[in-house]
């Protein structure tokens, strides 16, 4: 009797200790592969990271480019147009209700320096206010002679042609002259008027 | 035998090269510029800037450009909706002999007047015609000197890679 209750005790103590290995193997497997997951997710952030940072790197030499575009404009534009002699042309629009600008011929002291066709979209941006740089020069000091040749559409979509002259003294330091394109209300003309920025 | 048809291939393939490859233009920001239109609008290259270019300079007098012509209609009429537009600019003294070859060929593209020869300078042509492709960035990828039967192939394939870019 003592050896069959003996028998049934070291039976139970092996299911037990079966039961424990198999749950301890259980917990091992669902260790090893918890670990290799976030070693996973560690390898995805790290490309992620590594990725990012290749991004940015880009990012960054993509805005030295643009430095570096912008700083060889200025130097080029201090080398062609030394700012002494430097004189620039402005052309600029109010209201346009009598004229449809086609096109501005400039000429210095008698020689065609510049023609300039524009665009629909052009004269858009003139009307809303822009104002565009139309030619650049370099001049020596003394007096000199400016004619603006205007064509255009006039009133009752007429072809329009009109001329514009100043003369104006180049002294040290740059120059700036505004052509501007207005409306005469009482004459239902437009009107051409060069200043000089002071 | 084999050595005169190894040199004539040569020289073929040299000539073609060379009117394929045009001139140092190629891979350069293409030179902007504005002319008048044939339906009378100033029209710009650089307001053109996202869509595939071809401009095509073509003279009234040009045999292959009348031959051309026609097709490039095709084209622009085939790939307009998709970002292509094609700019013909007219090199004649008279301009009236043009909107007369236009209106008698029946091409719908728009057809600039560059009486001034300005822009034929800045695009080096030496040539009738010519016809320069320009992609999306507004670079001169291909220009192409003179017109045979079988260019307007090139011109497809060339227009159809860009605008897939």
């Amino acid at each position: 009797m003592t050896r069959r209750i003996l028998i049934g005790c070291g039976i139970s103590l092996m299911l037990v200790f079966g039961l424990a290995t198999a749950q301890d193997v259980e917990s091992v497997s669902s260790d090893a592969s918890l670990a290799a997951s976030i070693a996973a997710g560690a390898e995805d952030e790290a490309s992620r990271d590594k990725f990012r940072s290749l991004d940015q790197d880009v990012q960054e030499l993509k805005k030295e480019v643009l430095d570096l575009n912008r700083d060889l404009f200025l130097l080029e534009e201090e080398l062609l147009f030394p700012a002494n002699s430097q004189v620039a042309f402005f052309i600029s629009m109010d209201v346009g209700e009598y004229f449809e600008l086609d096109s501005v011929n400039l000429k210095i002291d008698g020689k065609e320096v510049s023609n300039y066709l524009y665009t629909e979209r052009e004269v858009g941006a003139l009307i809303r206010g822009g104002v565009h740089r139309m030619h650049m020069a370099n001049l020596k000091t003394g007096d000199h002679e400016l004619i603006a040749i205007f064509t255009g559409k006039g009133p009752q979509a007429r072809d329009y042609r009109r001329g514009a002259t100043l003369t104006f003294s180049k002294g040290i330091g740059a120059k700036y002259l505004e052509l501007e394109i207005t409306d005469r209300v009482v004459k239902q003309q437009p009107e051409f008027v060069i200043k000089e920025w002071e | 035998m084999n050595i005169k048809n190894g040199l004539l291939a040569f020289i073929c393939c040299a000539l073609t090269a060379t009117s394929l490859a045009g001139s140092g233009l190629t891979g350069q920001p293409a030179p902007d510029f504005a002319l008048k239109s044939a339906s009378g609008d100033n029209l710009r290259l650089s307001e053109y800037r996202g869509n595939v270019v071809m401009v095509n300079f073509w003279a009234t007098w040009c045999g292959p450009c009348r031959q051309e012509m026609p097709l490039l209609d095709e084209l622009y009429s085939r790939y307009e909706r998709v970002g292509f537009t094609l700019l013909g600019v007219n090199i004649d003294d008279d301009s009236r002999k043009a909107m007369n070859m236009i209106s008698e060929l029946g091409v719908n593209f728009p057809v600039l007047f560059d009486d001034r020869k300005e822009v034929s300078k800045l695009y080096e042509v030496d040539a009738m015609p010519v016809t320069v492709i320009i992609d999306r960035e507004g670079n001169v990828r291909f220009i192409h000197q003179g017109y045979k039967p079988g260019y307007e192939e090139h011109y497809l394939d060339q227009v159809r890679t860009l605008l897939r870019e």
